[in-house]
């Protein structure tokens, strides 16, 4: 009867502590995005703030350098106070870096600090750069300004607000300004003693991406090597060394998709000699345009038409060789062999110009050959090419 | 065969910014999308775009440009995130309206508060409306009229309609807003709505613009 009576609590205290672990798991939930949120964002307020520098070194507020009191750094509700310590520095390197802002970074702790004024007309609490009346009786020169920034997260934009406040009674604003920065502008990453303005970093932008057409020619250096046979009697081909080039052809300014042609030469001395023709089209993968300062992912396929002759190149027939073949070979008529080739593989461009990729290749006229393995089989695809290779686009 | 693979990957990786097979339904809504034509987006997304050719297309595109939001739905409270999101445009728009409704008062210290209910967001509309001020070409201050803490006492219990004139009316009695002073207050009216309101207080005199 008591344990009857008892389950009801029982139950109620396990759903509290259950409901507790939720509520705990989801602030913790909370938390992570927020730091991934404010690591986000936090370069382009460093951008906002680098603009509003440069601003004020093409357009000064004050003639003469000008103590500046640094009175508030607000980051967008709902991240932490983190942010602000950072954007803090960032602000305070900017303006030691640039004097010619003519803002005095200087310290003023009564400045920032809660102070409580008894008078006549009553007590008020205040931070001191709101009553410089306060700050007056306490000995501080009000000759200085306070700075104010705030940021905030509108939608898919970050808003930053700035204004100077000059410390007199009146506290008239003397300076005010709001700038923008979308989610998706890349940070600018300027150095903080070259600022630049941002109509400048777009022109540098520019220039990069002019200088990379729709059509870009290749230099390619490959290696195919081709698997072990599946018994001890068959021969494999050896590695083939391969020298491409051709063009690539962008559709799109983005170069998410692109198609390549290409034409290859193989030679090593009394081993073998080869031509190829290939033609790709390769798909971007993790992002909707090509990065000029990320690694640039691409997955595509292919096809190919190899021809290869010489000694070495007995291996690409069905049959397994023997001594005959090769001793015949070898002294009257080397082996020609012409096969077509499906290729699918991955490559990663750096910037415009570089890029390593490897791929597998399917030989279907060699697909039952004694003397070539494979590496992998979809169905009945078997890839019996492993294919290395890197580029270089002109 | 190669070329169903490419007809194949070209619709199914497209970046489409509508729910569908790769989009969810809560990704679909983190984004903002607006439509703009093929030479603005060129112009904005120079790497992105291409622009459109000297001689016209046969086909008249459009680009779809989509910005993720900074902040991840659930993050902020309902309301704050929707006041926070249109803060530009309302400020923007109640200063407008101020300083157009009352050219009289263009040569006068314009003053700020925001009233609303979270002291963080009230401060960030505060900021933003200062701006808008600035930029209207007005002399804006920093200064923050006080009231007494019974006058507190009784204004907070008064409805909306009659606490904003009687702040107003104590702001002017008790000298805390001078005779060359004009407040322009912003608030939300009801905790239910993300629009702001604004009145203006000078001489003691409340009228509201919205």
């Amino acid at each position: 009867m008591v344990v009857a009576a008892l389950i009801p609590f029982l139950l109620a205290w396990l759903g509290l502590a259950h409901a507790d672990e939720d509520g705990v798991a989801i602030q913790a939930e909370l938390d992570r995005v927020r730091a991934e949120i404010a690591g986000e964002v936090h370069l382009a307020a460093y951008d906002l703030v680098d603009e509003m520098a440069y601003g004020w070194i093409n357009d000064p507020v004050f003639a003469k350098p000008t103590p500046v009191v640094l009175a508030e750094v607000t980051v967008p509700v709902g991240l932490g106070t983190g942010m602000a310590a950072l954007i803090e520095n960032h602000i305070g390197t900017v303006l030691t870096q640039n004097p010619r802002t003519n803002m005095q970074l200087v310290h003023c702790p009564s400045c920032t600090a809660v102070v409580v004024h008894s008078g006549p007309e009553g007590t008020v609490v205040t931070r001191g750069y709101d009553n410089p009346r306060v700050l007056e009786e306490m000995g501080d020169n009000t000759g200085k300004h306070a700075l104010f920034v705030d940021f905030e997260a509108e939608g898919s934009w970050l808003v930053m607000r700035a204004r100077l406040t000059k410390l007199t009674p009146d506290l008239p604003i003397v300076w005010s300004h709001t700038l923008a920065s979308s989610a998706s502008t890349p940070s600018l990453l300027r150095e903080a003693s070259d600022l630049k303005s941002a109509a400048e970093a777009r022109a540098e932008y520019l220039d990069t991406l002019q200088s990379r057409g729709p059509v870009t020619i290749p230099l390619r250096f490959a290696v195919r090597t081709y698997a072990q046979p599946w018994t001890d009697q068959g021969t494999p081909p050896p590695p083939f060394l391969w020298l491409q080039t051709g063009a690539e052809i962008a559709t799109t300014d983005s170069r998410a998709w692109f198609s390549s042609l290409v034409l290859g030469y193989s030679f090593i001395p009394q081993a073998y000699q080869g031509i190829m023709g290939q033609a790709r089209i390769y798909r971007l993968l993790g992002g909707p345009s090509r990065s000029l300062t990320r690694p640039n992912p691409y997955a595509y396929v292919g096809v190919a038409a190899i021809s290869v002759w010489g000694p070495a190149t007995a291996a690409f027939r069905e049959e397994t060789l023997t001594a005959d073949e090769l001793l015949t070979d070898s002294e009257l008529a080397a082996p020609r062999n012409t096969f077509g080739a499906l290729q699918g593989g991955f490559d990663v461009r750096i910037g415009n110009r570089v890029g390593l990729g490897m791929f597998l290749e399917s030989l279907p006229v060699l697909r039952n050959s004694n003397n070539i393995g494979q590496y992998a089989a979809i169905g009945t695809l078997r890839f019996q090419t492993f294919g290395t290779e890197v580029t270089f686009c002109f | 065969m190669i070329a169903y693979i490419a007809l194949a990957m070209v619709i199914l990786l497209r970046p489409d910014p509508a729910p569908g097979l790769l989009r969810s339904k809560a990704d679909a809504r983190q984004i903002d999308c607006t439509a703009i034509s093929e030479a603005a987006g060129s112009q904005q997304y120079p790497g992105r775009i291409k622009p459109e050719p000297p001689r016209g297309d046969f086909i008249d595109k459009r680009a779809v440009i989509c910005r993720e939001r900074l902040m991840r739905a659930g993050l902020r409270d309902t309301r704050d995130e929707a006041v926070l999101s249109t803060l530009r445009t309302q400020t923007a728009e109640l200063a407008a309206a101020a300083v157009a409704q009352r050219p009289d008062l263009g040569a006068r210290s314009w003053l700020v508060e925001a009233y609303y209910p979270s002291v963080q967001v009230s401060g960030k509309i505060r900021f933003s409306t200062a701006d808008a001020l600035v930029s209207q070409g007005v002399p804006v201050s920093d200064r923050t009229p006080v009231l007494a803490a019974g006058d507190i006492d009784v204004i907070t219990r008064m409805a909306p309609q009659q606490a904003y004139p009687a702040a107003c009316a104590r702001y002017a009695a008790t000298g805390s807003l001078g005779e060359d002073d004009v407040l322009l207050a912003v608030m939300v009216r009801d905790p239910r709505e993300t629009i702001l309101h604004a009145g203006l207080c000078e001489g003691g005199r409340w009228s509201w613009l919205r």
